[in-house]
């Protein structure tokens, strides 16, 4: 990226309010990340049964759960849990999804168009439903919540390049390339591929945000990590039982870890999207 | 073959997309059968030994695995799969000890009505807020519609639930009890549809419908506010496309009344949004798992959920192949209404 460029894209961040939140809610999260041990009050994993259900105070401020755990430790605890989950998902449906969405996308075929079969009838299941079923068949670890979702990602990338290749194949530069002797795999690596990302680069941050919101849906009907690792889905739920008797205090705040967390993925999709863009650049 | 052609030809066009159509739903849930059979497959071990639990001994291993046919080959194995399958025969499930069939029939009602409600109430609220936004831009629904639509769609169903329940129950005292479908001193009336507020107006049971319906308002509700935001979404992009083209503008400068420029704006809109409201199915059904985990709804999803805490792989099997076929089946529909609604494509 040359410096016009950075600035270029500085001076469209700085131009839109939702993307700075975006950044600012992100750069919360790091810091959660990066410092945990120090921002945490308390043990994010020991139990302590007297001092169960205590209402948020001074000494426990988000208050503590039905074991004794303090809320607030096991927020910001579950700041690594979560992202680590869905980025490191994310990160290998992108890498295995856009490879595979390049070739079935150049190379028109048979087994291209049965790949295209394949991924139409993974995505026509419910995603819920099926990550709940390989999760429990594979076994309750984190990282095999993170391939699960891996897997259920990958048809999402693929289909995006994919579809890019297809209009981009068809291209004067690109014939221009094969009349000067460059192989297949140059022409798919050097001239297609950096003129595809586009829309896959932006998938990245939304497709985050649904991974969060997933690895918390397993976790809180008891297909996700399991107890005591400090996550936020099985911290909702945690507190389930207690919201009929007013205890609102274990569920609210790790729900709204979630909310903060997510919308800063969508919003930051949002603003990619925008600078990314073009068409909707000079639409504004 | 002429006469075929010709036969084709003068059929009325709904019977053409319907007969087009349909038999691609043959393929499509031979493929659901292997996956669900593949996904058993996968579990790492035996799977008699698996089926039946730790306390299996080696004689019921044994037969377990004749009977499953597990010393046969793969492919044999999955042609008998298929067979018991097309027999209604899923299997008996560990934790109840009924035939998984059987356990699927009698909740299916429940997650049925549950998410009929939900759907219902998503694409009233998520259309016509799509289109007050559209029609009257800058207005008041307007930015309100923006806000939902980026909050909703990071929301996590399950936690709308519990906050639903915190303040219309606990605080409000407004909604009944988050436990099931029916106030506790409530006889079920009458089996028809399964759905217990259609039965209990069928029975004259009105009691009973006018308890099932309020139990339905939290978790209608939850389903509702998390799915309506995407299908706002669209459909505001949808509509506000059509709302601007050349065809609408004309209308309004022959002095067509802004109620009926709306409507065929909307009718234009139509195919998209039916598109949309097939995968919002697909949705529900997933949402419908975590929602009713916390109502104790007692339908597919509570079962489903069971099944995996339970490792009680028949019965999630046959979940998933039962929630698998009512999503192709869905997306048939929706496929044929698409293609109803836009006389354009070609059949």
């Amino acid at each position: 990226m040359t410096e016009t460029s950075v600035r270029n894209v500085l001076s469209q961040i700085s131009k839109r309010p939702a993307a700075i939140i975006g950044l600012i809610l992100l750069a919360l999260q790091l810091l959660a990340i990066i410092f945990a041990p120090i921002l945490a009050t308390y043990s994010p994993v020991e139990a302590d049964p007297i001092n169960s259900l205590q209402p948020p105070s001074s000494d426990h401020w988000l208050g503590t759960d039905v074991s004794g755990m303090d809320v607030y430790s096991r927020i910001i605890f579950a700041t690594r849990i979560n992202l680590l989950i869905s980025i490191s998902a994310v990160a290998v449906a992108f890498v295995i999804g856009v490879p595979l969405g390049l070739l079935i996308g150049f190379y028109r075929g048979p087994v291209s168009s049965l790949a295209m079969r394949i991924f139409d009838f993974v995505q026509s299941f419910p995603v819920f439903v099926l990550g709940m079923a390989l999760v429990s068949v594979m076994g309750q670890e984190i990282w095999n919540v993170a391939i699960v979702l891996a897997v259920l990602f990958i048809p999402m990338f693929a289909r995006l390049i994919r579809a890019e290749t297809l209009s981009l194949r068809e291209r004067p530069f690109i014939s221009a390339a094969r009349c000067s002797g460059a192989t297949d795999l140059s022409i798919m690596f050097r001239h297609v591929l950096p003129n595809a990302l586009t829309p896959a680069i932006v998938q990245i941050s939304i497709s985050i945000g649904m991974a969060i919101l997933l690895t918390a849906g397993l976790s809180f009907v008891g297909a996700g990590v399991r107890m005591p690792t400090p996550e936020w889905g099985l911290m909702v739920s945690a507190g389930a039982q207690q919201m009929i008797l007013g205890i609102w205090w274990v569920s609210l705040f790790p729900g709204m870890a979630i909310v903060v967390s997510v919308l800063c993925f969508a919003l930051l999709g949002d603003a990619a999207k925008d600078i990314m863009d073009p068409h909707t650049r000079n639409r504004r | 073959m002429d006469r075929i052609v010709r036969l084709w030809r003068t059929m009325p066009r709904p019977a053409r997309i319907l007969l087009a159509r349909s038999p691609l739903i043959v393929p499509q849930m031979l493929g659901v059968m292997l996956v669900t059979f593949v996904l058993v497959r996968l579990l790492p071990g035996d799977p008699a030994l698996l089926m039946l639990g730790n306390m299996a001994t080696p004689e019921n291993i044994a037969s377990l695995r004749q009977r499953l046919g597990l010393d046969r080959g793969i492919w044999e194995q999955f042609v008998r799969y298929v067979w018991n399958v097309l027999h209604g025969d899923l299997g008996i499930s560990l934790f109840t000890s009924n035939p998984v069939s059987t356990d699927l029939m009698q909740r299916a009602p429940a997650t049925l009505e549950l998410i009929s409600y939900a759907m219902i109430l998503t694409v009233l609220i998520g259309v016509s807020v799509a289109v007050a936004a559209v029609v009257r831009k800058g207005g008041f629904i307007d930015i309100l519609s923006r806000v939902y639509g980026l909050a909703a769609g990071a929301i996590p169903d399950f936690w709308v639930g519990l906050l639903l329940i915190y303040f219309l129950f606990y605080l409000g005292g407004i909604a009944p009890a988050p436990f099931g479908r029916l106030d506790a001193f409530i006889p079920p009336p009458g089996r028809i549809t399964g759905f217990y507020t259609i039965d209990g107006l069928l029975t004259g049971n009105f009691a009973a419908s006018w308890s099932a319906l309020g139990r339905l308002v939290l978790p209608v509700l939850t389903l509702t506010i998390v799915n309506a935001g995407a299908l706002m979404k669209m459909t505001k992009t949808t509509f506000a496309d059509v709302y601007r083209s050349e065809f609408i503008r004309h209308q309004r400068a022959s002095g067509l009344p802004e109620r009926a420029i709306t409507r065929s704006a909307l009718r234009n809109s139509l195919p998209p949004i039916i598109t949309m409201v097939g995968f919002l199915f697909g949705f529900l059904l997933g949402a419908a798992v975590l929602v009713e985990t916390i109502f104790s709804w007692g339908g597919l999803g509570q079962y489903a959920v069971q099944a995996v805490i339970n490792s009680d792989y028949p019965a999630l099997q046959g979940f998933i192949l039962v929630a698998a076929a009512f999503i192709l089946i869905v997306y048939l529909v929706v496929d044929i209404l698409y293609e109803l609604a836009d006389p354009r494509i070609q059949v």
